[in-house]
């Protein structure tokens, strides 16, 4: 054996040591001045807020000191300085009252993710090629600055496009602020699984286009519609606090939970009952319920507004008796029957709704449904039913903005801008700005998002990681991480009473990197004019408590004392709302007046014959919607179901892998109308038969050395359907077909999915 | 009196969210394996959630079962140790000494519950991911057993603060990682010598069970059975 | 003479010892099907508790803690002479787990006036005007492999004096190891003030 070998085994190859045990002063990097003065091995606890799903989690922070290696002046050296080392849920918190959920742990991944951008950027290769040029901030945002007012100078204010996820708080207005004096359009906010369709029946029925709160703890039997509510979706961790409270928080009384989908979940594996309805169905199965409920006169049938919404239902529904439903649904007319009396004879029933079921064409039409539901079984506005959070007082001007206001990602708005690109149309975007985005990862091929934002001239990105979208960018301006940041946020759902969070940085930054907010301050005051005068702060703390001052004024409050008590505690509350409210609250005098709504069936891209499976691909409770596989831990952590890591699967029921031919982990091809991936089978009792579902997270081209080039992404073969009244997009209603390719490789934490391992074959 | 360090794991409240996972690896610098060595079923979890499948579609169901360490008041893993690196201390733990092991992957073979891992090759943290390591947890290295502690350093820290203040531990003072972060409250740690404590009085429950309690390894942590919905509550 | 001859003889034995179990182990990885050998990696790109080289494994083999070279020559006698206290530099050692290598902030609240004349003083102000901190390197530590996680907290508490460990400040410079501090050391304290010699008390 060589020497080289003997050294590789025990120790690792490398350069110079940067570890400063060696005891040679002038082998070491330099140490720079600290920022902080702290204490080493005690921990200081800072609150923060959860930005890594919308639900608006209040965290703390375990900030300790320790050394990190930094760059300042162009020089690589040791700095102590405080490190963040563990999130928790933040105790007071009234969304997640100290709970935290697996997502929200492995946020500390993304302050110190390796592949984190260290500075702002320039494009120096071909567009796309990844290759880019450090530069200085100050350059970076004169580029900026120079491309906005060459548009300005040309009057061509309205060819700025900001593409963002859903804002919230006061980004949310800064950003509107700063275009709308621009002179640009409104932001067009995206994401994959936003709730538009929940959102407007919410609206249309109650007056609130707003998520609801669920009330679990104190519910007694719990209809979920396709809703991962303890996993993904809404606010999970506060339902799932109230789900505890729901099962063994009342001595001698266990509430029971169906839940109704075609593919079982992880919440769907706790419910006491699993009904595989047909995909698209739920809405019909609803109605159905609600006619026995009905004519069997099992409740009281004052008709609320959501029932009025509804065509048919004055009449008893009669379109949808058990018989006729069963049909429709696949759930036997006898079982629709039996849970309509459980759901009638134990009150407080609730009826959720969310995910998949409203990914559909007549998806609108399954929401309003649950919705009347809900009112049928008296649940609405009561305890153990659905809430709507009140929205804290906020003057107007520079406010929070209301839960109700909350800017919606809808699919139609990003579409339009990108046919307004390939089609040339007269004021398509010269200037593309990203903010927390990635349509090129999250959007349908048949939306081109590539070929669009390749057209345009200028792109800048607000990023902290190169992805698939932002790796075509000319310009990087890297956003802090969120522990770097001024966070605030007013959580939409979760919670009774109106809540604002507000947390100042728990960490200094660790890289040369810059809050968006504060850019966007920087570039409106080198603007100037107009967009200077809306916007008279010049960092993002300024703004916030500027907002704060308005309440503190309402409140008779000192000046800064709110302010101060709301960054101390990470949330501040009104205390409106807390109790639960009368019916009182809900006013359908502000609800846009519309006409009936007519169930139908859903519709599915793809022949049948041709593309016999439905496709449903779900947000991954460690990836949720792709936006974490960046981190390593969201990476090895098992899913809940089938154990998997480090990759994609297609789950498909085994009597019709064994139809196809298909064994546990054979390398398949899934095939749609708009594309074709390949992923390993994974074969397994929770799915019907119809079906074939994958999730959502995998599929990178760009996005680090964790999630790049990984497994395969489902959104690359979905149709550009949507729910046509709002334009969100219908990710479930495409079809697909599915064809052995040959040997594939998963990677299962727990070996098989069954105690008996021969019922796996060759894992 | 000294403290019994125990578990409860309600089944009927646990979602199978992992939050308990995750909050254990960030807490105790468990190591991340990567791609290639998860494929060698090389991947070190301290808590996991297991999964049964019963049933064919449509009668599918599935139980969600948190498994850790069940610090086994008869050990088997203690028995096997020829270095004494896995022993019993007073408050009930089975220590793990990561300086006595030498890697004989003996104690693995002897536990029931398959909650022992061996590093099969010194971990790596890609820069600068190792700047949320917990200092007040050991990074193990190669040829090291380790396994879930209780969250030992807590109790350790609880313990001398409790100490330097001359009081007593009260129950809620402190917990262990995961309990902390489990949303629906499906975890609860405490001590078991406190017959007040909450881990106490649901070890007590009608519920309560012993996962592979025939063999005799007296475990620790007490699992609540999920409730049928028609038991008592009509 | 003998025991320089015993300990070159020892360290002889130990690297063959070394080598040889390097060899096995080179065979069997590459004997066992499938074999994937431990990754090779950039030091500098990652952390990792593998030493750094051969050689640092075999140094804490036989627990050798190399004597460092200080960038200034602190010296603690004057100080210590002068009035100061432990904990005036080394915060945090009565609350918590480990005491403050003070920042160069703390020497120049003193320093930017106090003998400046002095060469060891314009050094330290040197660093200061670039923006530096001292790079103190580390006297007092454990070897990771001992997996020891000392709290000063208790001990300053339970009223043992700094220099039952770390020795006689006022007569020193800068700071050595001159108390052999092994397990003995700590053991044979613990027993007796008659605290815990539990495994876990230390060792997690």
């Amino acid at each position: 054996m060589e020497r080289r070998d003997f050294f590789k085994i025990s120790a690792i190859t490398g350069a110079a040591a940067t570890l400063d045990a060696c005891g040679k002063p002038e082998q070491q990097l330099i140490r720079f001045i600290p920022d902080e003065d702290l204490v080493p091995g005690i921990a200081t606890w800072k609150p923060s807020v959860c930005t890594l799903c919308p639900a608006g989690c209040g965290l703390t922070v375990r900030v300790m000191q320790g050394d990190a290696e930094v760059v300042r002046n162009g020089k690589l050296g040791l700095i102590r300085m405080g490190l963040a080392k563990k999130l928790e849920g933040n105790p007071q918190h009234p969304v997640n009252r100290g709970k935290l959920c697996a997502r929200g742990q492995a946020g500390l991944q993304i302050t110190y993710n390796p592949d984190r951008v260290r500075h702002p950027l320039k494009r120096l290769g071909a567009r796309g090629s990844g290759e880019f040029q450090e530069i200085s901030w100050d350059d970076a945002v004169k580029e900026l600055v120079s491309q906005l007012s060459t548009l300005g100078q040309k009057n061509e204010a309205g060819s700025v496009a900001f593409l963002t996820r859903p804002l919230h708080g006061q980004r949310r207005t800064l950003v509107e602020v700063f275009l709308k004096a621009f002179g640009a359009p409104a932001p067009v906010s995206y994401e994959l699984f936003d709730e538009a369709v929940l959102r407007r029946a919410n609206l249309l029925s109650f007056g609130h286009a707003q998520l609801p709160t669920l009330d679990l703890a104190r519910a007694r039997y719990v209809l979920s519609f396709g809703a991962d509510f303890l996993g993904t979706w809404n606010s999970p961790v506060a339902q799932a606090i109230g789900y505890g409270e729901f099962r063994q928080g009342r001595p001698g009384l266990r509430g029971k939970f169906v839940q109704v989908e075609p593919r079982l979940s992880q919440t769907g594996a706790n419910a006491d009952e699993w009904i595989p309805a047909r995909m698209g169905s739920e809405g019909m199965l609803a109605l159905s319920l609600a006619h026995v409920i009905l004519n069997q006169k099992l409740r009281p049938s004052s008709p609320g507004h959501a029932a009025s919404l509804i065509s048919g239902w004055a009449q008893g529904l009669p379109d949808y008796a058990p018989e006729k439903a069963e049909k429709l649904t696949d759930v036997p007319a006898a079982k629709i029957v039996e849970l309509a009396q459980e759901a009638a004879s134990h009150e407080p029933a609730v009826g959720v709704v969310g995910g998949a079921p409203l990914a559909q064409a007549n998806g609108l039409a399954t929401a309003i449904a649950v919705n009347a539901l809900n009112e049928l079984l008296g649940s609405v506005d009561s305890p153990g039913g659905i809430f709507f959070t009140a929205a804290p007082p906020f003057a107007a001007g520079t406010k929070l903005p209301e839960p109700p206001e909350r800017s919606q990602g809808r699919f139609g708005a990003l579409n339009a801008v990108l046919q307004e690109i390939l089609l040339d149309r007269p004021h398509s975007p010269k200037v593309l700005l990203l903010h927390d985005v990635n349509p090129v990862f999250a959007a349908p091929p048949d939306a081109h998002v590539q070929a669009a934002v390749e057209k345009v001239p200028f792109i800048a990105s607000f990023g902290s990681f190169v992805d698939e979208t932002s790796v075509l960018a000319d310009l990087i301006l890297p956003d802090h991480s969120p522990l770097e940041s001024w966070l605030d946020d007013v959580p939409e759902s979760g919670l009774l009473a109106a809540v604002a969070t507000v947390a100042p940085p728990a960490l200094y930054a660790l890289y040369n990197t810059r809050a968006m907010p504060d850019v966007l301050l920087d570039v409106a005051h080198q603007l100037g004019g107009n967009v200077s005068a809306s916007l008279p702060w010049k960092t993002y703390d300024e703004m916030l408590q500027a907002a704060f001052a308005d309440v503190e004024k309402k409140a008779g409050a000192k000046s800064g004392d709110i302010w101060k008590k709301a960054q101390a505690d990470g949330w501040w509350s009104s205390g409106e709302g807390s109790a639960a409210s009368g019916k009182s609250r809900l006013s359908t005098s502000g609800t846009p007046s519309h006409g009936a709504v007519t169930m139908s069936e859903p519709q599915f891209d793809g022949a049948l014959e041709e593309y016999p499976f439905s496709f449903l691909p779900f947000a991954s409770t460690m990836l949720y919607d792709g936006s974490l596989a960046h981190l390593p831990w969201m990476q090895e952590t098992p899913d809940p179901l089938s154990t998997a890591m480090w990759g994609s699967w297609v789950e498909i029921n085994p009597r019709s892998a064994e139809r196809l031919g298909i064994r546990q982990g054979d390398l398949v091809e899934v095939t749609s109308q708009h594309g074709k991936l390949q992923a390993p089978a994974l074969l397994s009792p929770g799915i019907a038969p119809g079906v074939v579902a994958m999730p959502v997270g995998q599929g990178h081209g760009n996005f680090g050395r964790y999630a790049g080039h990984r497994g395969a992404n489902p959104v690359s073969i979905l149709a550009a359907a949507v729910e046509p009244e709002t334009g969100a997009l219908a990710w479930a209603a495409t079809r697909v077909k599915i064809s052995r390719v040959g040997e594939g490789k998963l990677i299962l934490f727990a070996g098989g999915m069954r105690e008996n391992a021969a019922e796996d074959e060759n894992r | 009196m000294a403290h019994k360090w125990g578990m409860a794991v309600d089944l009927d409240r646990c979602t199978g969210c992992e939050a308990c996972v995750v909050a254990c690896r960030a807490e105790n610098n468990v190591p991340t394996a990567g791609e290639d060595q998860a494929a060698r079923e090389r991947v070190i979890h301290w808590i996991r959630v297991e999964r049964y499948w019963e049933g064919e579609f449509p009668d599918a169901r599935l139980k969600f079962r948190p498994v850790l360490c069940q610090q086994c008041d008869a050990a088997p893993c203690e028995a096997v140790c020829p270095t004494y690196a896995s022993y019993h201390n007073q408050e009930g733990l089975n220590g793990q000494i990561y300086n006595r092991c030498i890697g004989t992957r003996y104690c693995a073979n002897a536990c029931p519950y398959t909650v022992r891992f061996f590093n099969f090759y010194n971990p790596v943290w890609d820069k600068p991911l190792h700047l949320q390591l917990n200092p007040d947890v050991s990074v193990r290295e190669v040829g090291i057993m380790e396994k879930c502690t209780f969250c030992v350093q807590r109790i350790k820290a609880a313990e001398i603060e409790a100490a330097t203040d001359k009081r007593g531990l009260k129950d809620g003072d402190f917990t262990t990682a995961c309990a902390q972060s489990c949303p629906p409250k499906a975890l609860v740690f405490g001590d078991l010598n406190d017959p007040t404590s909450e881990v106490s009085r649901l070890a007590r429950s009608r519920r309560a069970t012993l996962l592979l309690g025939e063999l005799g390894t007296l475990p620790k942590v007490s699992y609540l059975e999920q409730d049928s919905w028609h038991s008592e509550n009509d | 003479m003998r025991a320089r001859k015993f300990r070159h003889s020892a360290l002889i034995l130990a690297s063959t010892g070394l080598a040889s179990l390097a060899v096995l182990g080179a065979l069997a990885s590459r004997g066992s099907e499938g074999a994937v050998s431990p990754p090779q990696v950039d030091a500098s790109q990652v952390f990792t508790p593998a030493h750094r080289t051969a050689l640092d494994a075999v140094r804490e083999f036989f627990l050798r803690h190399p004597v460092p070279v200080q960038p200034i020559a602190y010296t603690h006698k004057v100080h210590l002479a002068n009035g100061m206290q432990c904990v005036n530099c080394h915060t945090g050692v009565d609350t918590g787990p480990d005491a403050q290598l003070p920042s160069i902030k703390l020497c120049m609240m003193c320093h930017q006036a106090i003998a400046t004349d002095k060469p060891e003083i314009k050094k330290m102000a040197a660093y200061y005007e670039r923006g530096e901190d001292v790079t103190w390197q580390r006297v007092y530590n454990y070897y990771p492999s001992a997996h020891v996680k000392f709290n000063h907290a208790p001990h300053i508490r339970a009223g043992v004096d700094c220099k039952v460990c770390h020795g006689d400040m006022t007569q020193a410079t800068v700071a050595e190891r001159v108390v052999n501090m092994n397990m003995g050391f700590c053991l044979d304290c613990h027993k007796q003030r008659k605290v815990s010699i539990d495994c876990t008390t230390c060792h997690f």
